[in-house]
């Protein structure tokens, strides 16, 4: 059996299984035999736990960001400054081509979805409504009668020139509304008042 | 811990953004080795700010150096080298003990009194623990870190020996060093 002696320097290693195999047998074989390497051994297992019972790890609450500060405040060599400043321009630009993308795709989306109200609205707001009568404005408006065959016919080439807009046609009650789109006018045919 | 000289990619491409100035990967590193960090440091200097500021240190220098970083030991292990070498060079300017080296230390452990003998289990807790604190305070860096590595960090002696720079077999006699000095003044203290 070996001595206390030359096992109790194996004593550690072996309470942290670190011995070779033959070794964590001959221990072991002195420790069933000897009580006095037993408490040792006992003794080590309690400090080991009295260790990491009284180490007490400090809070770590905004350890990291206080380190990327300091790293960020480092002085760099002039090619990683070249580097850094071209990527982050490369990034700023990069980024700014999409933002601007973005912004003219929208626009383009807007104006095609936006521009048949757009006609709309500005025709109504800006085109000038007359109301004619038979006798004031002969020379504007058409007749009655033209009026029907404007509506009624077949277009022709003539009818394609003066592109008139037939809105309503109200014969009974001899009312004509048309759009004369290439004067920018509205025209309101009514009858002469008796 | 992670396995010597090898990284996930996750970890490589960390550490490569990080060389390459990119600061928020290297906080990510930051935030996965800063409790293991403090606990080196705070091993080898048993003060928390001291650690904390020695941790803090310890990331900056890494950080400075990553493009000397070489894959043939662990990122971890290389942080925990650096870590206890600013805490060991710390601890010997700031001159608040005296340290043995080598064969001086390995000499010291002759001169401890035979392990076997009583044991200290009747003594309370409370006065055991303060005890502990005030025996950890006389070891020396290298035994404190030793043994705290070892049962407070977990860390296999092989470990040891690559965050410290030294023999397994210096690993071992620290342990057995370290183990017998504190087990022997909780002895007295319990006689008493």
């Amino acid at each position: 059996m070996a001595e206390c002696g030359e096992i109790s320097m194996m004593l550690g290693a072996f309470e942290d299984s670190e011995l070779e195999p033959n070794e964590m047998q001959e221990v072991a074989y002195h420790l069933a035999r000897c009580e006095s390497c037993t408490g040792v051994l006992a003794d080590y297992s309690t400090l080991g736990r009295d260790l990491r019972s009284i180490t007490e790890v400090p809070s770590l609450a905004g350890f990291s960001s206080a380190v990327v500060a300091r790293v960020e405040r480092l002085p760099q060599p002039v090619l990683t400054r070249i580097e850094r400043f071209v990527r982050r321009q490369l990034n700023s630009v990069g980024s700014g081509f999409a933002w601007s993308g973005a912004v003219v795709a929208a626009a383009i989306v807007t104006i095609i979805l936006m521009t048949p109200y757009a006609h709309q609205f500005a025709n109504r707001g800006t085109l000038p409504t007359i109301v004619a009568s038979s006798d004031h404005n002969a020379a504007l408006a058409p007749a009655p009668a033209q009026v029907a065959d404007v509506a009624t016919s077949e277009p022709t080439m003539a009818d394609n020139d003066s592109h008139a807009d037939i809105s309503r046609l109200e014969s009974e009650h001899s009312v004509a509304v048309w759009s004369e789109p290439r004067r920018d006018t509205t025209v309101i045919w009514l009858p002469d008042q008796p | 811990m992670r396995t010597p000289g090898r990284q996930d990619g996750d970890e490589a491409e960390l550490i490569e953004r990080s060389r390459k100035g990119d600061s928020e990967a290297f906080g990510v590193l930051v935030e996965r080795y800063q409790r293991r960090v403090v606990g080196v440091a705070l091993a080898v200097v048993h003060n928390q700010d001291d650690a904390i500021e020695l941790a803090q240190e310890t990331f900056v220098r890494a950080y400075e150096n990553l493009t000397k970083f070489e894959s043939r030991s662990s990122f971890s292990t290389w942080l925990y080298r650096i870590a206890a070498n600013l805490a060991i060079d710390f601890w010997r300017r700031e001159g608040r003990h005296v340290v043995l080296h080598g064969e001086d230390a390995e000499t010291e452990i002759g001169k401890l009194p035979t392990t076997t003998g009583d044991s200290f289990k009747e003594v309370s807790r409370s006065e055991l623990s303060a005890r502990l604190k005030q025996a950890l305070e006389e070891l020396t860096p290298e035994h404190r870190a030793v043994i705290l590595l070892r049962e407070v960090e977990g860390m296999s002696y092989d470990e040891i020996s690559e965050v410290l720079q030294c023999p397994r077999g210096t690993v071992m006699s620290r342990l057995h060093y370290a183990r017998t000095h504190l087990r022997n003044i909780l002895k007295d203290l319990g006689g008493n």
